[in-house]
């Protein structure tokens, strides 16, 4: 069935075309003044590295490697998240540390390196879900960018320390043996 | 000034001339340049954005982002001026001046504040002192050049889009040029002159008491006409039909880069202010202040540039605020309304003065 579209009816004033001219003037001259007189703050535009947009909760930033109270790695190098991830951009290397135990070899296991190239990630989280001891987490920063492709590559320490400053936690110490000289940019 | 004109070892009737063109010329294309910079600030405002506010001056001063300006020019100044392999190099090279030249020469008979006399002389504050016997007509004329700039940048740059865009535009500004030129003659007619100052000496006093005796409240068919084919005239939205970037890339800008582009876009808004200049004169007094009889120099020349910005300002308000038209559309706007329009306003005003107006 045919719709049949009721158009809208002109009057003399919208045909002559300079009325409805003068409407839409008033209003882009509207806005023309409304923000002259805002300060540039207070409109709508986040002006970046002044201002910074909040982040909604559930966001997906750079990793982070979860730590107990006495700062031991919770990570035991299940290669889980390794697996789950379909950039592949995780890369574990597992070692055993603890006493030896007489009946079980050595008692604990925990990642001797935590690779994550940042170039390849995709920031999915789905290391995050693969996890079972909740130790990879994705914060809320950002800001990741670097002047060459190495300095990308995120290491054990590099990820056991980002924690946001917003959590109280102090930082620990940095990676007492480097393995890549890392300039990143500072904001 | 004899003084200074004896020093340069030259009469002060030229250092006078080379003075106003000078101040003229400057002034327009440094205002040309700065409204390149108001239309993006301005059209971010309408917008509710923000627009160039970054550029500083040794990254310290932000003047409101006015450095822009700067900035885009060194950085158009330093680019590669490329050429299209089957241009022709002569034309193109030449197109960019053909624009800019004149958008920039309809100024010279417009005057821009009252003549005055001193040590007498008589110094009249118009590149072309008045009684030149070009009058009106010269600007007019001047403005039909600015066709061969359009076109002949289209048509050296060997490029489709290119070409449509110039014949398109070169289409407007003929057919709008007749509009404008009868919107015009009805106040030469009202005037009984086509020299600038006569048009803005007749203009002063008040009009029914209680508005300045402008052009505008006694032609506003008139100067609906004028102020449409003006934008025609200026290649600006909502008639920008040499450009189009939706339909046709860039239009007869497409090929060309570096200072050559942005030789042409200060064009475009050179001829925007001579448009405006010529809109305040014609139909807004010029520099005559309302309710002032006999203005001091300096106010008027004020009072023009004033009304010469608030133009100029109007033309970027209304480039933001309207979409552009169809071609067809332009075509019939010019043809089937202007040009009837500024006929029934010839005739309406032919009649008026038959019956002793």
């Amino acid at each position: 069935m045919a719709v049949v579209v009721k158009r809208a009816e002109l009057t003399w004033l919208d045909r002559t075309y300079v009325w409805p001219v003068l409407q839409g003037m008033s209003i882009t001259f509207g806005h023309f003044i409304r923000n002259l007189f805002t300060p540039t703050a207070k409109r709508y535009t986040v002006q970046y590295p002044e201002m910074k947009s909040v982040i909604p909760d559930g966001y997906r930033g750079l990793h982070e490697l979860k730590r107990f109270e006495d700062g031991a790695i919770k990570c035991v190098a299940c290669f889980m998240c390794q697996e789950a991830c379909p950039a592949r951009c995780i890369s574990i290397e597992a070692e055993e540390f603890s006493d030896l135990n007489i009946t079980q070899g050595f008692e604990e296991k925990r990642p001797a390196t935590f690779k994550i190239d940042m170039l390849r990630c995709i920031y999915c989280g789905m290391c995050e879900e693969a996890c079972p001891k909740d130790a990879i987490w994705l914060r809320k920063d950002y800001e990741l960018a670097a002047y060459d492709r190495l300095s990308m590559q995120y290491g054990k320490w590099d990820l056991m320390n980002t924690y946001d400053e917003v959590d109280g936690k102090e930082r620990i110490s940095q990676d007492p043996t480097p393995s890549v000289p890392r300039r990143t940019i500072a904001l | 000034m004899d003084m200074l004109a004896s020093l340069l070892h030259i009469t002060p009737a030229v250092l006078w001339m080379v003075l106003k063109v000078v101040i003229v010329f400057g002034g327009v294309m440094s205002l040309a340049a700065i409204f390149t910079w108001v239309e993006r600030r301005g059209s971010a405002m309408i917008q509710d954005r923000i627009g160039p506010n970054r550029a500083a001056l040794f990254g310290k001063i932000r003047i409101i982002g006015l450095a822009q300006i700067l900035a885009d020019g060194i950085k158009m100044f330093f680019k590669e001026d490329l050429v299209p392999t089957d241009s022709n190099r002569n034309l193109f090279w030449l197109a960019p001046f053909l624009a800019f030249v004149p958008a920039l020469l309809g100024f010279a008979v417009i005057p821009f504040g009252k003549s005055f006399s001193s040590g007498g002389a008589t110094y009249h504050l118009s590149v072309l002192d008045p009684g030149n016997g070009m009058g009106m007509l010269y600007p007019l004329a001047i403005g039909g050049m600015a066709v061969y700039g359009v076109l002949v940048a289209a048509w050296s740059s060997n490029n489709k889009w290119s070409i449509l865009g110039g014949m398109r535009a070169s289409a407007a500004m003929v057919s709008y040029e007749i509009g404008m030129s009868l919107a015009v003659v009805s106040i030469f007619m009202t005037t009984g002159g086509y020299d600038p100052s006569e048009i803005i000496s007749s203009q002063g006093g008040t009009f029914l008491g209680v508005l300045p005796n402008w052009n505008i409240f006694h032609q506003p068919l008139g100067f609906i006409v004028f102020f449409t084919c003006m934008f025609a005239e200026t290649n600006r939205l909502p008639f920008d039909f040499a450009e189009g970037e939706s339909e046709i890339v860039a239009g007869f800008n497409t090929e060309f880069g570096s200072m050559k582009f942005s030789l042409m876009a200060l064009a475009e808004y050179s001829h925007m202010m001579t448009a405006s200049a010529l809109i305040a004169t014609l139909y807004f007094g010029g520099w005559q202040v309302p309710f002032v009889q006999n203005p001091p120099v300096l106010l008027s020349v004020a009072c023009f540039v004033l009304k010469l910005l608030f133009f100029a300002w109007v033309f970027v308000w209304i480039r933001w605020t309207l979409p552009r038209f169809r071609y067809d559309q332009l075509m019939a706007l010019g043809w089937k309304r202007m040009l009837p329009l500024a006929m029934v306003n010839l005739v309406f005003h032919a009649w008026r003065m038959s019956q002793g107006h």
